[in-house]
């Protein structure tokens, strides 16, 4: 029975011109445009320091790994200088803002780092992640002294203490990718292309689970009274529409490294792996809405739709300072949000050199598509209609 | 003989609607039960109960001596469902659909072919089998429909109004194809508001309205259940309406109707009713074309239990 579905949900998916059109074709028909439409823009553009200024103040002065970090990535004589920086006062890092001589400052407060900016832009969305990266360290640092004191308070192991921080510090998170090579608008919009045709997998999934569902069409209702469980019948439909899509990433692979000659550098295979995942992810995004909701078949193509432009446009696939405003204001809903995992891996695997952030993204995935298989699961158990 | 369907106090509402109301019969094994009513009267929402695919307020169903759930996979693999729209996928031919659906019933690929063999001659749509639904007429998609609920030659068949919308060619085929199940031996549901297939083919018939059964038995004896002996009809070139006056005043004339030069006379009991008619014309020398007699029908036996026609 398992092989018998599955062979015929890959039959009529194979014929169903539409999502052929949708997973094969439009995502190639995109990835040209973006050639198109982004190589020249790329030629003409190359990544200028940043013009930063810091608010020169005793909090600053004080404090050590700000200054270290921040002198390293303005050094002239770094290849991968990030950062053009002055040391002034408030007045006059106001006054270069106005003038836009800088494109923000930071200033020290007694127990915040207060970042002034006047745009949204990527070199802003740079200075946040630079900041935000040394809090998390800094607070990991202190965590890690306050475990060490409260373990033993009489005897503390300064050593391990330093080994610890000397690690954490000479671990890598120096931005090297943000450097004129690898800045490209076009390489996120190709990151932006995966991430779009990984989440179609849910209009796949909707359209032949909505074939498996006797209040979705008339033959849900014939396979509904066939002797076949429904975890059968839906495991094996949903294993063919991920080959589909799987397929359809190939291709998209396929044909932007061999005829638009994209270049996804070192982390190619990650890429990939995210793919996958975020694959996977997108097809439980459609079951889920497919079993879920209580309205009608066009209803639900149209709320899953909405859905996953909603969270594209909130992972920052139209623009990237989107995803920095949710992750500041609404951190929870970037966290549940399958695109922004996605997104957030691809430029995990773009701005930092570690993999901790990539693979919580990878697991993040992998739980909210369980949950919502565990759901539709639960939902769709013995169930019986109020209404056909 | 055994039952192959118990149902009791069957009760379905939607909201403040109560679509079935406390509906209980039997049906026996290798017999054809119709359900004959108007359209809403509560058909398919019982087969649908019947099948577990809609929940219900009340009641108990029994199929093949056990109680019928979702998950009662023993009795769905001898059940076959022809539902009232058509169920099939447009990406798949007319093989590959029976084929698709009778796989779902039966593993072994040979005798799987064998059945969709069948399947695809007990509905005549044999030359048709490379076809893609949308290139068939409504017909023999309706034929198409009835082989993906039967190529697994279930002991029960559920088939709601099969015949809906199809030309009189399909609708015979499908009727002949129905007698076949049925002298294989099958046990059958047919749920119809056409009056003249439930005479044709059924055993038991159960007339519904408003979702409670208003009459049940044979088609004779429900007949039995109205007044009308017989009817009939008698095609005149001009007609007198002193002649409808003087036929009115017949023994056991309960109703004369006219319609341009067509007189139907409906009869109560009594006999030579039709003697008695060419009798008199003659010696009135009134010239007639046709004159036929009939039997009442189910839509009369309806008319009179419900004061409404089976087709409103």
């Amino acid at each position: 029975m398992f092989y018998h579905n599955f062979k015929y949900s890959l039959k009529t998916l194979f014929k169903s011109k539409d999502l052929l059109f949708w997973t094969f074709i439009f995502p190639l028909i995109l990835g040209t445009f973006f050639k198109l439409a982004f190589s020249n823009i790329e030629k003409s553009e190359t990544f200028d320091v940043i013009n930063i200024a810091i608010v020169d103040s005793s909090n600053y002065q004080d404090n050590k790994i700000y200054q270290e970090v921040f002198e390293t990535l303005s050094d002239k004589n770094n290849e991968n200088q990030v950062f053009n920086l002055k040391v002034t006062d408030l007045k006059q890092a106001n006054s270069l803002l106005e003038e836009k001589e800088i494109i923000g400052y930071l200033e020290f407060l007694d127990d915040d780092i207060k970042i002034t900016v006047k745009e949204n832009g990527i070199d802003e969305t740079i200075l946040r992640y630079v900041v935000s990266e040394i809090q998390s360290r800094q607070a990991l640092i202190e965590t890690l002294v306050k475990e060490e004191i409260k373990q033993d308070s009489f005897s503390i192991d300064y050593e391990k203490i330093y080994s610890k921080i000397d690690a954490l510090m000479n671990e890598e998170v120096t931005l090297q990718d943000i450097s004129k090579n690898n800045l490209s608008y076009t390489m996120i919009e190709y990151y932006t292309l995966i991430a779009m045709a990984a989440l179609y997998g849910g209009i796949i999934a909707l359209t032949i689970m909505n074939a498996k569902l006797p209040n979705m069409q008339a033959v849900g209702k014939r396979t509904a009274v066939a002797p076949i469980k429904k975890g059968e019948l839906i495991v094996s439909s949903l294993l063919a529409s991920y080959l589909i899509q799987l397929m359809g990433l190939v291709i998209l692979f396929i044909y932007t490294i061999l005829v638009l000659k994209v270049d996804y550098g070192t982390h190619f295979i990650l890429v990939i792996v995210l793919a996958l995942v975020g694959s996977l992810a997108g097809l439980t995004t459609g079951v889920g809405v497919a079993t879920l909701l209580k309205t009608n078949e066009n209803a639900k193509i149209g709320i899953l739709i909405a859905l996953t432009m909603l969270e594209c446009f909130l992972s920052g696939m139209m623009g990237i300072t989107m995803k920095y405003i949710i992750d500041k204001n609404i951190p929870l809903l970037n966290l549940i949000n399958p695109a922004n995992m996605i997104t957030d891996g691809l430029y995990s695997l773009y701005y930092y050199d570690t993999f901790n952030r990539f693979y919580f993204n990878i697991f993040s995935l992998l739980i909210y598509s369980l949950v919502i298989i565990g759901l539709s699961v639960i939902k769709l158990r013995r169930q019986k209609y109020d209404k056909l | 003989m055994e039952n192959v369907i118990e149902v009791l106090n069957l009760t379905k509402k939607y909201k403040d609607l109560i679509a079935v109301d406390n509906l209980s019969f039997n049906v026996k094994k290798g017999e054809i039960l119709g359900l004959l009513g108007p359209n809403g009267s509560g058909k398919t929402t019982t087969i649908n109960c019947l099948l577990s695919l809609l929940n219900y307020d009340q009641g108990l169903i029994k199929i093949f001596g056990q109680e019928m759930k979702p998950t009662s996979y023993d009795i769905k693999a001898k059940i076959g469902v022809i539902f009232q729209e058509v169920a099939v996928f447009e990406e798949l031919t007319v093989y590959e659909n029976i084929d698709y659906f009778c796989g779902l019933y039966i593993k072994d690929k040979e005798t799987r072919k064998k059945y969709v063999q069948d399947a695809l001659d007990l509905v005549g749509i044999k030359e048709f089998s490379k076809f893609y639904p949308k290139q068939l007429s409504g017909g023999l998609l309706r034929r198409l429909n009835i082989a993906c609920g039967i190529a697994h030659k279930p002991k029960l068949i559920f088939l709601d109004e099969p015949t809906v919308a199809v030309d009189p060619q399909s609708r015979s085929n499908i009727l002949e194809g129905i007698k076949k199940l049925r002298d294989e031996g099958a046990t059958i549901v047919y749920t119809t508001h056409y009056m003249e297939e439930v005479e044709i083919l059924c055993d038991q018939i159960i007339i519904l309205d408003n979702g409670k059964i208003i009459a049940e038995g044979t088609s004779d004896k429900l007949k039995e259940l109205t007044d009308i002996e017989e009817k009939i009809t008698v095609e005149i070139a001009k007609i007198n309406p002193n002649l409808i006056k003087e036929i009115k005043q017949f023994t056991n004339v309960l109703e004369v109707k006219e319609n341009t030069n067509m007189l139907t006379i409906t009869y109560k009991k009594g006999k030579n009713n039709l003697e008695e008619l060419i009798d008199y014309l003659k010696k009135n020398k009134i010239n007639y074309n046709k004159i036929f007699s009939e039997r009442p029908t189910l839509n009369d036996v309806f008319l009179e239990l419900t004061g409404k026609e089976l087709r409103d």
